[in-house]
């Protein structure tokens, strides 16, 4: 029975070769692009499953309201970390203080090169389960050792043995080399845990970090902690909750209502946006956006199943009635076309295998993951077996039973047309079909647009030309105007100024000012950048009011520039002259406003430019050197001679530097990956519905021909066939069009909110989508209509 | 084995209502063979599927085998069907996409008959049918005549006690169609019950009986042996 089936399964496929094809290649295409969403999917539910306490360890956040508005962040102050160890130290295995992740110079020998790593306390070994391969496995003990990941070491030492090695790091500190841990693979977080050095030797540094030892006001570093295992995460919020509001020493930051509370490992990568101190989400929205979408792609190649089994229903009513004249029943038919299906599936899932091994590494970049074909993972084969099953019911189940409930009567006397009965549920599943597809190119090409719209926002300076070298060791201090005027005489570049944050982001926040008509109770919150006196003429910044900094004037030193936003934020009528004094009635001199610029991006471009106080930097504060090349010059000729000069001056650093443009440029990565995958998910749901249209237009030309061959006979010309076949299917895309608009606009209007800068969803979107359906619609279909339109009509009418 | 009394059968279409069978009553014996004719658009397809099981009459009784059936649900006509009845029809219907060995196997394969068996009693009957050598064949590849010796070697493989033939040589010459009235008559020799629907005289005379219609019932009876 079995072999029957499949015979006439297979010579059916064998004699119908463009449907065969269509419905093959269109369910292996819709099955490969959910394949690929259901792996990226698997990929991002995985996240940092390298760490096997992963739903024991937390990260400890703080939510602070400036001014009624909540920010919730993981920067906490140091005393944190004691008031922790004293209250509740019983309900954690560890509590492991660590600075942020930060580049370092690690010197061996004559090979120098900038890793990066953290400063953490003991407990962060065992907390991560770090694979220790070489060494001791409590390496941070001591205040001058350090732990190196593999490829650390292999870069170091090559193939030398590292263990009790003694490294330089930073120009600064000897430090042994305790232990070599595994690699941290990608798709985990701290992936770029180059090294672990020991907080102690962090905290005992540098004076900034020693004086807020008992600073509740400077959030400054990172708190991880891991659970004990009979403890919850609700129970334990709700005695963190007040730990810094009700600590002695934290009166100040008590205006701030700072409330503490820990974020899961669990909830890092995909849920880690907050607003008004609330979880509100984050990537797993692409995570369920990427999932429906999928799903929605293989429904449509199902649609196309079942559309072309029930217009082939016609031709195989004949079989139907033979079969149940000679004894089978409904149920063996059902059986059979299921099989049937399976069958058709089954050839389409090893053809979609085929499509994904093919476009896995393009997809990787596209989406800049490193997924690989799970061919040991026994569980993607079970869910693949239940996937073929799942969709073969899926897509056989409506023409099973629909071909299955033809009565034998009518079939075999020949009257029996798969007329009207067949007609309204075919012309669901084109619409459904279409309304999706409109639906994903509106969404697409507002998301495109949205993107665009943010990437024409006036960023305020010209980022072109300008590149930017950290120098954040010890080894610059000091330095700038040497390599200011070294660079500058080298003719590489025509103008150099220092920041304390790079170009693309601000580092800083401080609050705790007093000015001029200040209002009572006033919580303000500046982003803070210091800034040598040519920043302003080297990045291109447009000065308002005022004038800019200058070296002719000694008293600049205590001068500060605002932002245009930074003038209104703070209510100030006539900025320029104005002071500002810092309220802890220290002896430091007050600020004076000498000049106002215009605002500048140097943040989120999707959000609001913050109020920014650029201040003469008088300390040497300098992270980063702003260059702006020499535009006479080629830019490789530029590079290579700033190399030089660096070189000359710090024979022993690695050179490294950044465009800035280029650094501007990643904060669209992320919207511009959704949007790329959207477009290539569109591009193949179109693709496919399209296949589905062009065989469902050539059945029904072919129902036709008849028709066709006795209307031209009658003396129909071309034109007149061509809308006779060609008028049904537009006026299904119509409808979609009209269905899929007011979706699209919704969830998109929904999507858009999150962006304060928005774009506005305008009226030639749905046009342009719904003409291109139309469009694309008219050539699907006109080419079998014409096929059919231009045929013999003798030949036609002889098919009878 | 058939006794059918006051059958009735209507068809409804929006306008009209066609009675297709009007208090239709009559009695087959088994080992008999009986002829239905009357002019096109009596009722005598109609007939015909309700004997087969194909179709549910609309008021009256039909008894099968002493067993009424007329209430019988879909499942059940089918086994009734497979295990007792066996169709020829005047357009042959054989599945196009199946070879002649093929389609003479469905009805065995239907009732369970296991491969080794099968492969015996389809050859067994395409032997006697003659076409043994074109058991490969599509049915399309075949002549009319031919095809409709398939569809006889197809009704008679599962033994059936009843063989229901509408218009059988309807679509065949006349030595073609001489050819399937003679199978037909060699079956009901060996004991095959069978009832036969036709408008020609000449192939009514190989049955034993034959009932006229009109209208939807029965207007004579002449017995011819
Ligand atoms: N599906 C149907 N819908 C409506 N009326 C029908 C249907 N099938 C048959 N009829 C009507 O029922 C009556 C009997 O039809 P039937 O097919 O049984 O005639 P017949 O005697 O076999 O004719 P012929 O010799 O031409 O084959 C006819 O009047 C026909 O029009
Ligand atoms: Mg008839």
């Amino acid at each position: 029975m079995i072999r029957n089936y499949f015979k006439i399964a297979w010579r059916n496929l064998r004699k119908n070769k463009i449907y065969s094809f269509i419905n093959i290649f269109g369910l292996a295409i819709g099955m490969a692009v959910t394949i690929i969403i259901g792996l990226w999917v698997h990929d991002e539910l995985n996240y940092n499953h390298y760490f096997k306490n992963r739903d024991k360890i937390a990260q400890v956040f703080q939510t602070q309201t400036f001014n009624g508005n909540k920010g919730t962040g993981s920067a906490i102050p140091r005393p944190l970390e004691m008031a922790m160890r004293e209250q509740h130290s019983d309900k954690f295995k560890h509590i492991v203080m660590s600075s942020w992740n930060q580049p370092s110079y690690l010197e061996y020998k004559d090979i120098n090169i900038s890793k990066n790593g953290n400063s953490m306390q003991e407990g962060a070994i065992d907390m991560l389960g770090l694979k220790i391969l070489k060494g001791v496995k409590d390496g941070i003990s001591d205040r001058y050792s350090i732990m190196l990941s593999a490829s650390t070491a292999k870069a170091l030492f090559g193939d030398e043995e590292p263990i009790g090695k003694i490294i330089k790091a930073n120009s600064q500190y000897d430090l042994k080399v305790t232990a070599v841990y595994e690699d941290i693979p990608v798709n985990n977080s701290f992936s770029d845990l180059d090294f672990v050095k020991p907080w102690d030797l962090y905290a005992n540094s540098m004076d900034w970090v020693k004086r807020s030892i008992d600073s509740w006001g400077n959030n400054s570093f990172q708190l991880f902690v891991q659970m004990n295992d009979d403890q919850t995460l609700d129970d334990l919020n709700k005695q963190i909750e007040r730990i810094k509001l009700d600590a002695p020493g934290a009166e100040d930051t008590k205006q701030y209502n700072p409330v503490m509370f820990l974020h899961p490992m669990d909830d890092w990568h995909l849920r880690s946006e907050f607003k008004n101190g609330v979880k509100t989400g984050g990537r797993i929205e692409y995570v369920w956006l990427f999932g429906i979408i999928g799903l929605f792609v293989l429904l449509l190649a199902c649609i196309n199943f079942m559309n072309l089994s029930t217009a082939r229903s016609e031709k195989r009513a004949k079989e139907v009635g033979i079969r149940k004249s000679v004894g089978s029943s409904r149920e063996q038919l059902i059986r059979q076309f299921l099989g049937e299906s399976l069958f058709v599936v089954v050839i389409a899932w090893v053809l979609a295998i085929i499509i994904v091994l093919a476009s896995l590494d393009g997809f990787n970049k596209l989406a800049s993951k490193a997924i690989e074909f799970p061919w040991t993972n026994p569980s993607f084969w079970l869910a693949s077996i239940a996937f073929v099953i799942i969709t073969a019911v899926l897509s056989g189940s409506y023409p099973a039973l629909y071909l299955s409930s033809f009565n034998p009567v009518e079939v075999l006397k020949g009257t029996f047309k798969a007329g009207k009965l067949a007609h309204l549920p075919r012309k669901v599943l084109v619409v459904t079909q279409f309304t999706v597809s409109i639906a994903l190119i509106i969404g697409t090409i507002i998301i495109l647009k949205q993107i665009q719209h943010t990437k024409n926002r006036p960023i305020g300076y010209s980022k072109e030309g300008l590149i930017q070298i950290p120098v954040m060791s010890q080894d610059f201090l000091g330095k700038q105007d040497i390599m200011r005027n070294a660079f500058l005489s080298s003719g590489a570049a025509i103008a150099m100024s220092t920041s304390s944050s790079p170009t693309t982001n601000v580092w800083s926040n401080r609050s705790g000012f007093l000015w001029e008509g200040k209002p009572d109770g006033f919580q303000e919150d500046l982003a803070w950048v210091e800034v040598s006196p040519e920043y302003v003429s080297s990045l291109g910044l447009k000065v308002v009011e005022g004038r800019d900094f200058s070296r002719e004037f000694p008293t600049d030193s205590n001068a500060v520039l605002l932002n245009k936003t930074a003038v209104k934020y703070m209510g100030l009528n006539d900025p320029v002259g104005k002071l500002i004094r810092s309220d802890d009635d220290g002896e430091d001199e007050p600020m004076k406003v000498i000049g106002v610029v215009e605002d500048v991006i140097m943040q989120s471009p999707y959000e609001p430019v913050k109020q920014t106080i650029f201040v003469f930097d008088r300390h040497g504060n300098a992270s980063y050197y702003n260059l702006r090349l020499n535009p006479d010059r080629s830019v490789s000729q530029n590079l290579e001679t700033i190399e030089q000069v660096f070189k000359e001056h710090f024979p022993n650093l690695p050179f490294s530097y950044q465009f800035v443009d280029e650094e501007y440029a990643q904060k669209f990565a992320a919207e511009e990956r959704i949007a790329s995958l959207a477009s290539v998910f569109t591009v193949l749901a179109i693709l496919i519905s399209c296949l589905g249209l062009f065989g469902l237009a050539s059945f029904v030309a072919e129902q036709r021909t008849k028709e066709i061959g006795v209307r031209k006979v009658l003396g129909a010309d071309i034109t007149n066939l061509w809308m006779l076949l060609s008028k049904d299917f537009l006026t299904l895309v119509a409808i979609s069009l009209l269905i899929a608009s007011p979706l699209a606009y919704f969830f998109m209007q929904n999507w858009i909110t999150k962006f304060t800068y928005k774009t506005n969803i305008s009226w030639w979107i749905f046009l342009m989508a719904g003409m291109g359906a139309i469009l694309i619609t008219m050539i699907t279909v006109s080419f079998q209509s014409l096929k059919a339109a231009t045929a013999n009509p003798v030949k036609s009418l002889r098919t009878e | 084995m058939i006794k059918i009394k006051d059958l009735e059968k209507y068809y409804r279409t929006e306008e009209v209502q066609t009675v297709a069978l009007n208090k239709l009553s009559f009695e087959v014996k088994e080992g008999e063979f009986v002829a239905v004719m009357g002019p096109s658009g009596c009722g005598k397809s109609t007939l015909l599927n309700i004997i087969g099981l194909l179709d549910d009459p609309d008021g009256g009784s039909f008894e099968f085998n002493g067993i009424e059936v007329s209430g019988y649900k879909e499942r059940q006509r089918a086994n009734l069907r497979k295990h007792n009845i066996g169709f020829v029809f005047q357009s042959f219907n054989l599945i196009d996409e199946l070879t002649v060995f093929e389609n003479v196997e469905l009805p065995l394969i239907y009732t369970g008959v296991k491969p080794a068996e099968r492969k015996r009693r389809v050859e067994e009957v395409l032997e006697k049918m003659q076409i043994m050598h074109r058991r490969n064949h599509f049915p399309q590849q075949l002549s009319g005549g031919q095809q409709q010796r398939v569809a006889v070697a197809r009704a008679v493989v599962n033994d059936p006690k009843l063989i229901l033939a509408d218009e059988p040589t309807g679509n065949l010459d006349s030595s073609n169609g001489n050819e399937v009235m003679q199978l037909l008559t060699e079956l009901n020799e060996q004991g095959t019950t069978i009832v036969m629907v036709t408008h020609s005289e000449h192939d009514a005379k190989y049955s034993h009986r034959v009932i006229r219609m009109l209208d939807g019932h029965k207007v004579t009876e002449s017995l011819l042996v």
